[in-house]
């Protein structure tokens, strides 16, 4: 079988952080310009030279064409603005190998801005409910927020397999001895099984240190063609596969089961267009809004069987969120996980690094809200 | 609660006729006319055949627990935290899951079977509403 046409054809050149923040202050579009002038900077390209953009958003950051006028793009190749959210956060990125590898634009840069905790707050608290038509069937019933809805999961999740609090606290307290390493994070004080056990409850069965933080930051990244990326200024960062889809929503009559994401039937498509299975993984950026999304991917996506990813933590074996993740090092709402799986395969990530890693899986929220799921297998390439 | 600003279902072209039959206290359902096969919410198409033709058809209301959970965080207005909401799958067909407002003393758990319990919410102004809510079954 021939190898598939994106394979390893585009490549991640360039990241860029804001800084991760409560209050940042600043617009999302201010945040956006200044992670897309760092992402270029750290590519060692003009901003000039973008050429194609990438963005999603849930009616909470600003327009990726405002974004651009600012940029001075007077005509881009390639321009992407997609509603969605973490689901969609690999999205983009794949979108943007696409556009590269095929020659229809050069660099395109792909970014999530926000002001997630002092603007729009994931919570519902400070803004009418998504533009979403399947919401009438939620709100109503005081059902329309994330850990509410990963709640839902959870709680068949626990009640199929006999997960505990403990399999979840697990994962809480793995990152947050990972953030204690990483110098962005916002929460690095380490946390305990009887810290995580008596934390208030947020929606039963998650308390408080099964959601993430919320946070007011931006990342970029900037990407090109492999062959473009061999001369630039770090190591190449691969996109060797790139999938979304796979999934239903909670109400596309196709969902009966909770406990398996859309990333299961994903992640084969995925794996195949990388020539790659999970016992190749190094390092996983596995996408964690809330700590049971954690256990049901690294079923889904093949790292052990349907069921036992509480006792496949507690081996300790896999790495996996190095940088904290949402849970603890902010909320990019999925583009940190990618920014993350670059430093580590660049052998950049400082006192975090996970030694030897060469090929990374980063994932998209799983496709409990939208339905669909979207993630990333990237491979260290070489330099010329 | 009735004092309280609680957001309400806003129906669009698909759904009203299934809210107007829960406000009569009917619980029905689309059922393709072609292949039989149910679908919730409201649309237009079947998406096994491909029909356009359907009919609303009364479903039992009776169901399994598949999900459960009790918000502790007031989130939204005009709810009493802590309060629980259930995931209910119905007998009709399993892949049709519907949220629903709880009612009985007894906590919901997964598992449980239960019948619909319609849960006329107070609005302040307009027609009463009515949500799918949930009850253990009577048998």
């Amino acid at each position: 079988m021939s190898a598939h046409p994106l394979r390893d054809r585009a490549a991640i050149v360039g990241v860029g952080y804001t800084d991760f923040m409560k209050n940042s202050g600043v617009s999302t579009l201010a945040l956006a310009l200044q992670a897309i002038h760092a992402a270029c900077d750290d590519a060692g390209i003009s901003f000039k030279q973008l050429d194609g953009v990438a963005t999603h958003r849930v009616g909470d950051s600003v327009q990726g064409a405002v974004v651009l006028n600012a940029l001075g793009m007077v005509d881009p190749k390639f321009y992407v603005d997609q509603f969605g959210g973490g689901s969609a956060s690999h999205t983009v990125v794949g979108q943007a190998a696409m556009a590269v590898a095929t020659g229809v634009a050069d660099y395109v840069v792909c970014w999530r801005a926000i002001n997630a905790r002092s603007e729009y707050r994931m919570g519902g608290t400070g803004r009418p409910p998504p533009d979403v038509v399947e919401f009438q069937y939620q709100t109503p019933y005081g059902y329309a927020t994330p850990p509410q809805q990963f709640a839902s999961m959870a709680s068949a999740y626990m009640a199929k397999y006999g997960a505990t609090r403990e399999d979840l606290g697990r994962v809480a307290i793995r990152q947050r001895d990972n953030a204690s390493r990483n110098e962005r994070a916002m929460m690095r004080t380490p946390i305990t099984m009887d810290d995580y056990l008596s934390s208030r409850w947020i929606v039963e069965p998650l308390c408080l240190f099964d959601c993430c933080l919320e946070t007011d930051a931006a990342i970029a990244v900037v990407v090109t063609s492999a062959e473009r990326a061999r001369d630039l200024k770090h190591t190449p960062v691969l996109v060797s596969g790139a999938a979304w889809g796979g999934g239903h929503t909670l109400y596309s009559n196709h969902r009966e089961d909770l406990t398996t994401s859309a990333a299961a039937a994903m992640s084969k498509r995925l794996y195949a267009m990388a020539g790659a299975g999970p016992e190749d993984i190094d390092v996983g950026c596995i996408y964690d809004a809330f700590t049971p999304l954690v256990l049901v991917q690294l079923e889904d996506y093949g790292f052990c069987a349907k069921g036992e990813a509480g006792a496949f933590v507690a081996e300790g074996t896999f790495p996996f969120n190095p940088h904290g993740g949402h849970l603890s090092a902010g909320y990019v709402h999925g583009i940190n996980h990618i920014a993350e799986a670059v430093e580590q395969l660049r052998g950049n990530a400082g006192a975090r690094q996970v030694a030897g890693a060469e090929v990374a899986l980063s994932t998209g929220q799983s496709g409990y809200v939208a339905g669909s799921s979207s993630a990333l297998i990237l491979r260290k390439g070489e330099q010329s | 609660m009735s004092d309280v600003e609680r957001l309400i279902p806003y129906p669009d072209r698909d759904s009203a006729l299934w809210w107007a039959a829960l406000a009569r206290h009917e619980f029905v359902q689309q059922r393709c006319d072609d292949c039989g096969t149910w679908r919730w919410p409201p649309r237009a198409m079947c998406s096994g055949c491909g029909s356009f033709t359907w009919t609303w058809q009364p479903a039992a209301g009776r169901g399994t627990v598949i999900s459960c959970i009790r918000t502790h965080h007031a989130f939204l207005p005009g709810f009493e935290a802590p309060y629980f909401t259930v995931f209910v799958s119905i007998d009709e067909q399993a892949d049709i899951v519907m949220p629903g407002t709880w009612h009985h003393a007894d906590p919901p758990q997964v598992g449980l079977r239960v019948q619909v319990f319609f849960d006329d919410i107070d609005v302040r102004e307009g027609a009463p509403v009515t949500l799918v809510g949930w009850q253990p079954a009577g048998d």
